[in-house]
């Protein structure tokens, strides 16, 4: 028996890179997609980006994929949707701005903005968007959210192929997740410093400057 | 709901239809105003097109358009003052009720019978709604007084394989609709509706065959006055052969021209044109409850009977609507409106249905609910999609459950229909012209526009410029200067709507390492702006 075919049993376990994950979505930052379990972000998954304040980078962290993700078709989803998916903003804290998202490379024509008035209809839009299997990411800005929320989240994500993004503040930290991956975000005079906190499959990293 | 007044008669040519005027004169041919009858005259029925007239007479129609579930039932109507028992339900019959008692001599057998008062309109609404649900078996339907309903069914005997097809299905339909009725069929509408009168199941096909037919008719079936037939039966006279067998202007002046005409226009001999019945082009349809109601699930099974009601009538048409209305009526209050919107025309009652019990949790009731009412808004014809063909069949990979037009609407029911949008670009300079929100649920427009600039543009725009505090001439952010990294951008512009700017727009940066817009006024007070965040 040679040592591929016996690495390719799934009952052996490789803490670095998963037998049988999915390849993940390019991030547009290969220090970041080396750093990632299957080479990017995590697909079916929500992910957590926590943050102190807004605009220190993280959306330009996205921007990269959610342009790729409105673009083509993706082939997470049914072989016979010829159509790319929709990303959906759910609570943004401001306006996301047309003529900036059209300079990222975004279509769009596939996005779709979302206001709740509270909480609890945010993670109700969050779900519908997620398991409908339109949207190929969505992002929201809860006030918070607790550990059964982002398992349902999550579960919503992997139902409908889709990729769940939830901001949060610095201090979720703390508290337990069912995210797939969870970011830390923040600004330093050199640049954003990406610290990977939680990665399924992954191992923790700090990655320096990377925006 | 406009009734268009259209005659079955195709072929004018060959037999112009008689105007009023010649109508009045029937008698101008000297061999017909003395001799019996003369047989059929042939130059006066259209030859090129056979008319196949299918009567629906529906004799119980004041028990049956009564929606009560009331075991022991009888319909009772006011004649000379009292109340006189109309019709009586198969329990009340067999405890001796009688059409023509009193009210009281019924409740006098029966105590617990219910007694209703006949509603000659909802009997007319009753009709129409059968009308409608006709439409489907023939581009014909006419409502023919009180009871009776016709259907041109020349056309339509191909396309429902033949007449005792057709007419098992028009039956079987009726039987599930809690009507009993009865049918014939017959080339003149008037002779069709005759023979169902007399309960001849009978399907006469060709003219020659009519006359025997008819002349054997009893009078009774005719809807002629009562004094009339009484005074006919008084001369001997008993059936509609003994009638034709009259010198045609001893009868006509006997008892009115009116009458001879009926005759003729049944055994074809004039032509009978009739009204097309058209329904309306908007559903609109009430359910009265005998109570009220404040249950949910009450309330949701009944709209979800209208909304079935509503798919039948939109599937006849082949139409779907964008807009819903359902209107909730209390007995103090004013009724509480509900309205549902969708992306794409649609129709399919599991969807509005979904819909509506999104909206209805978060509905509040003031008052328990007498009656609902569905009223639809502007139909259109539907937009037929092709399905993909999808031969993925493996477990996880699941199929888009809906679209996001679907998805839209549903968020729309839930949230409310403002805070579902998408975005678009504006040709504008100003920058917070230069986007605009649109309404996901109207228009998917596709935003063609592009804008190639070369200054780059914020991700996060900010609803309002927000006035920051300078130092020396430079803006501060929370405490700290900013360092202005890139700019001026110059933007003067919008002199044309009393919204011009001047203004220099600079990327700047904190200590901390965030980039923002800012802006600094040209005009009046040259004040420090943050408009966005570069994120």
């Amino acid at each position: 028996m040679s040592l591929e075919k016996l690495l390719e049993n799934p009952r052996v376990w490789r803490g670095s890179s998963q037998v049988g994950a999915r390849a993940g979505l390019a991030s547009g930052y290969p220090k970041l997609d080396r750093c990632l379990p299957g080479g990017g972000w995590p697909f079916d998954a929500l992910t957590e980006i926590l943050i102190d304040q807004y605009g220190i980078g993280e959306l330009r962290l996205l921007m990269p994929a959610l342009a790729q993700l409105s673009r083509e078709e993706t082939q997470t989803h049914c072989s016979g949707s010829a159509e790319p998916g929709w990303i959906a903003w759910v609570a943004p804290p401001f306006q996301p701005y047309a003529p900036a998202l059209q300079q990222c490379g975004i279509d769009l024509s596939r996005v779709l903005i979302v206001r709740p008035k509270d909480d609890s209809e945010l993670l109700w839009s969050a779900e519908q968007a997620l398991s409908s299997g339109t949207c190929a990411a969505v992002l929201l800005w809860p006030v918070t959210l607790d550990d059964q929320a982002s398992r349902r989240l999550q579960l919503a994500a992997e139902k409908g192929h889709s990729w769940a993004i939830a901001f949060r503040p610095l201090s979720a930290r703390q508290q337990p997740s069912a995210a797939a991956l969870r970011l830390e975000l923040q600004s330093t005079r050199q640049g954003t410093r990406v610290h990977i906190l939680k990665s399924r499959g992954g191992r923790p990293a700090v990655l320096d400057s990377l925006l | 709901m406009a009734r268009a007044w259209k005659s079955p008669v195709v072929a004018r040519d060959n037999a112009p239809t008689p105007t009023a005027k010649q109508q009045s004169l029937p008698f101008a041919e000297p061999a017909s105003l003395t001799g019996p009858l003369p047989p059929a005259k042939i130059s006066l029925t259209p030859t090129a097109v056979t008319r196949l007239w299918f009567c629906i007479w529906l004799p119980n129609l004041p028990l049956e358009a009564c929606r009560s579930s009331e075991a022991a039932l009888a319909i009772v109507e006011e004649q000379h003052g009292i109340h006189r028992v109309l019709q009586a339900d198969s329990v009340a019959s067999a405890a001796g009720i009688m059409p023509g008692q009193s009210s009281n001599a019924a409740l006098a057998l029966l105590p617990t019978l219910t007694l209703e008062e006949r509603s000659l309109v909802r009997e007319q609404q009753v009709l129409e709604r059968l009308a409608t649900w006709l439409e489907r078996f023939s581009s014909f339907v006419s409502i023919a007084g009180k009871d009776v309903l016709l259907l041109e069914i020349a056309g339509s005997l191909r396309l429902f394989g033949g007449l005792p097809h057709l007419r098992k299905t028009v039956s079987k339909g009726l039987r599930a609709q809690g009507f009993s009725a009865a049918m014939a069929i017959a080339p003149t509408p008037l002779a069709a509706t005759w023979l169902a009168r007399a309960d001849r199941r009978v399907c006469i096909r060709a003219q020659e065959n009519l006359g025997p037919v008819l002349r054997k008719l009893p009078l009774g079936c005719l809807d002629w006055p009562a004094g009339q037939r009484e005074s006919l039966i008084a001369m001997g006279i008993s059936s509609l052969g003994d009638c034709l067998r009259l010198p045609r202007d001893g009868f006509a002046r006997r008892f009115g021209t009116e009458r001879l005409l009926e005759i003729d226009r049944a055994l074809g001999r004039l032509p009978d044109p009739r009204d097309s019945w058209r329904a309306p082009e908007r559903f609109c349809a009430d359910y009265e409850m005998t109570e009220e109601q404040s249950e949910c699930a009450l309330l949701l099974h009944i709209c979800q009977e209208l909304l079935l009601s509503h798919e039948q009538f939109l599937l006849a048409r082949q139409l779907g609507t964008q807009r819903l209305y359902f209107s909730f009526f209390h007995l103090k209050s004013a009724a509480t409106e509900l309205q549902l919107g969708s992306a794409i025309a649609d129709r399919s009652q599991k969807r509005w249905f979904d819909l509506l019990k999104i909206r209805f949790e978060a509905l509040r009731l003031p008052e328990p609910v007498i009656a609902v009412r569905l009223r639809s808004g502007l139909s259109q014809p539907l937009q037929v999609d092709n399905a993909h063909l999808c031969f993925h069949a493996e477990g996880g990979k699941q199929q888009r459950r809906y679209s996001i037009a679907q998805l839209a609407e549903r968020l729309a029911a839930r949230i409310g229909e403002q805070s579902v949008s998408a975005i678009s670009m504006v040709a504008e300079h100003r920058p917070e012209y230069a986007w605009k929100l649109q309404n996901p649920l109207s228009d998917w427009a596709s935003n063609t526009l592009t804008t190639k600039s070369c200054v780059k543009r914020p991700l996060w725009m900010l609803p309002e410029p927000a006035l920051l505090p300078a130092d020396s001439g430079y803006p501060l952010y929370k405490g700290s200067r900013l360092t202005l990294l890139d700019g001026p951008e110059r933007l003067e512009t919008g002199w044309w709507d009393e919204q011009n700017i001047s203004r220099d727009y600079y990327m700047a940066a904190d200590g901390a390492g965030l980039r923002l817009w800012v802006f600094r006024n040209r005009q009046r007070t040259p004040n420090w702006y943050l408009h966005g965040i570069f994120g």
